[in-house]
């Protein structure tokens, strides 16, 4: 055991050097400022909004129509200038996103039901997301008007109904299914909700996999190109000890870095998506779902997580064998890169269920497609799916560690090279 | 007197090629053995055999009594091996290279402080022991790692090349540290393209040549053997 700790730490210290801490920092950093700048753009577009409004018809209803606008939390501001050009001109010297202009007669019209177009000028400031949420103010400005005047006009016109009433007679009640379970919701607001709280999932599996898999390259090749390799496996230490160290660092170290690079991202997400958090009604609904992970579902998943970073270890430490050295071990890291990438994409885009046959059982063989299966298979209660998946796991773990046991305990772990230009591996 | 290593039958092939063609050796205690021939004869291979780190094709090892195929990591508890293009983990200082490598041996009766501080003595060199091998110039690489070949007291040092890349005084430094320790009891076998160094440092030498040793004997009784002056014209005697 002593011996088995003295190559864990020359692993672990091997791995975080300067480079990784600096990385790390300044990346946390960077999402950090990103984050609190997209945070602070949001809050200002979902503030009380700028609007101008020139009003060249100065009637009751149009009087009506701006003071409707301030209730729909637009800050109006009264353009004085003679007609729609000179207006123009002004707005574009402020900051206002909207301008609004009720021509002459518009209130007559309305009274006619043959009502005058409204001209809107939208400014384009910046095409950035925080820009892109100001310009669909028009929409709600628009909105906002139309309900107004739909109102006025049916008040006028059948003054015994409420307005409401006629505008939407259809009322629905809204229920969602989820198995042998049922509540009162709407599907696409707890749809979008779950998404909001699980997506996170697979950007961390891909990211500690890809890291772990990346050091444990990075570390058999430069075994091998400083020539340390042949002295450590000339020392009285089990070939298994020298094979597990590496994976248990890397895998130790991947994950540390993964939680501190998650912190910068929980950051950098939180500015651009906003804090989302669930209402106590919607809370509820997803509660009577089932739609949240109870105990037994957290230790399905953290199984399933936990076996696919041990596949991808193992994995790399195949594929460092063959590497030559640092440089060929960059190129390496692609066969794992691919499987990671294609559930991922998919687990975003696409119904694993959905997929025609042949795809299903790709996807299926790939064990790190089973994780980003899980988590809604575990809320829609497809536990035995899971189950499976996480055998297939085990199974695709334990005969990648019996290769890399084999190469390491025999002369292959120094022979075996992947020429590139021969396009095959030497054993 | 029972050798400390005898290689019987010795083959080893890559694919179709065989880079080894049966050969025959004994190491005997505190003896300097030594293997020498052109470049691809066969002698890296059968050192990193007998360091445990290729397999065996065909013929038998034994070390100690113990056979290499069966028991690989008894074996590796009594030896040490330099390979020809060492090299040390650049990040580490000199002294936790030594102290590193000590981890691996202490506690068979000496702990490792002795053990670094032995390694320290072989390298020698002063106060850059606590700079990062990064800094180290490929002497003092070299004098680190037979430090590191030679502070556990193997029974048996498996050295490819020792002087590879040293200057002249370097170079004589390292030799006449090497036959002080197999003085001590050490057995050592070493391969050298450099026929002085051979001269100089063994006790026998084998001739070996396309995977098979050609003659094997003391330095003299070979030169005496091929009516040669030195060992590079009983090389190519023999060869012919």
């Amino acid at each position: 055991m002593k011996k088995f700790t003295n190559l864990l730490v020359k692993e672990i210290k091997d791995l975080v050097n300067k480079q990784l801490i600096m990385s790390l920092v300044m990346m946390v950093a960077i999402f950090y400022f990103i984050g609190e700048m997209a945070k602070s753009e949001m809050k200002k577009a979902a503030a009380t909004q700028k609007i101008s409004v020139l009003d060249l018809d100065q009637s009751a209803l149009s009087k009506g129509l701006a003071a409707s606008l301030k209730t729909a939390n637009f800050q109006v501001e009264w353009s004085q200038a003679r007609d729609a050009e000179a207006a123009v001109q002004a707005a574009k010297q402020g900051e206002t996103y909207v301008l609004l202009v009720i021509p002459q007669g518009f209130g007559e019209s309305v009274d006619r039901l043959e009502p005058k177009e409204i001209s809107t000028y939208t400014f384009l400031r910046s095409f950035s997301i925080g820009g892109i949420r100001k310009s669909e103010i028009l929409k709600a400005v628009i909105a906002a008007t139309n309900s107004y005047l739909s109102n006025d006009i049916l008040k006028k016109k059948v003054p015994d109904v409420a307005p409401d009433v006629l505008k939407t007679p259809i009322k629905s009640k809204d229920y969602i299914i989820v198995k042998d379970k049922m509540a009162e919701g709407s599907a696409s607001a707890i749809s979008g909700f779950v998404y909001s709280q699980s997506f996170i999932i697979p950007i961390i599996l891909f990211m500690i996999i890809m890291y772990s898999s990346q050091m444990v390259i990075s570390a058999i090749a430069m075994e091998k190109q400083n020539k340390t390799l042949e002295t450590l496996l000339t020392v009285p230490i089990p070939r298994t000890a020298v094979v597990t160290t590496k994976m248990l660092a890397a895998g130790i170290v991947g994950l540390l870095s993964a939680a501190i690079y998650m912190i910068g991202m929980k950051s950098y997400f939180g500015g651009i998506t906003g804090d989302i958090r669930a209402s106590a009604a919607m809370s509820g609904v997803i509660k009577q779902l089932g739609l949240t992970l109870s105990g037994k579902g957290y230790v399905l998943l953290g199984v399933s997580l936990f076996l696919a970073i041990l596949c991808g270890l193992a994995m790399a430490t195949i594929l460092g064998v063959l590497a030559e050295d640092f440089r060929s071990a960059q190129t390496l890291i692609l066969p794992i890169m691919l499987m990671i990438l294609v559930p991922y994409l998919l687990s975003i885009f696409v119904d694993f269920q959905t997929l025609p046959l042949p795809a299903k059982l790709l996807i299926m063989a790939i064990p790190f497609s089973h994780p980003f299966m899980a988590t809604p298979n575990i809320m829609l209660g497809h536990y035995s799916t899971v189950v499976y998946g996480i055998l297939y796991e085990a199974v695709v773990f334990l005969v990648l560690v019996v290769i890399a046991a084999r190469i390491f305990s025999t002369d292959r772990v120094l022979t075996m090279k992947l020429r590139w230009g021969k396009k095959k591996v030497v054993l | 007197m029972n050798p400390v290593l005898k290689v019987e039958g010795l083959k080893k092939s890559y694919g179709t090629k065989e880079a080894v063609k049966g050969i025959d050796f004994e190491v005997q205690a505190g003896e300097i053995f030594a293997l020498i021939g052109p470049n691809g004869a066969g002698k890296t291979t059968t050192l990193r055999i007998v360091a445990t780190l290729l397999t065996i094709s065909d013929g038998k090892v034994t070390f100690l009594g113990h056979d290499l195929k069966k028991e690989p990591e008894k074996v590796r508890e009594r030896i040490s091996y330099l390979p020809e293009e060492a090299g040390a983990y650049r990040n580490m200082k000199g002294a936790d290279y030594l102290r590193f490598m000590a981890n691996f041996y202490a506690g068979n009766g000496e702990n490792a402080d002795e053990i670094v501080k032995r390694g320290m003595g072989i390298a020698d060199l002063g106060t850059a022991i606590n700079d990062k091998v990064g800094t180290y110039s490929k002497g003092m690489t070299r004098k680190l790692l037979l430090g590191r070949a030679l502070m556990t007291r193997p029974t048996l040092a498996i050295l490819d090349e020792p002087t590879s890349g040293l200057d002249v005084i370097n170079s004589l430094e390292v030799r006449e540290i090497i036959k002080r320790y197999a003085k001590e009891g050490i057995s050592v076998l070493l391969s050298s393209h450099n026929m002085l160094e051979i001269e100089f440092l063994s006790d026998r030498v084998a001739l070996i040549d396309e995977g098979r040793i050609l003659d094997a004997g003391t330095s003299q009784g070979l030169k005496d053997k091929y009516q040669a002056s030195n060992l590079e014209v009983v090389f190519r005697s023999a060869v012919r």
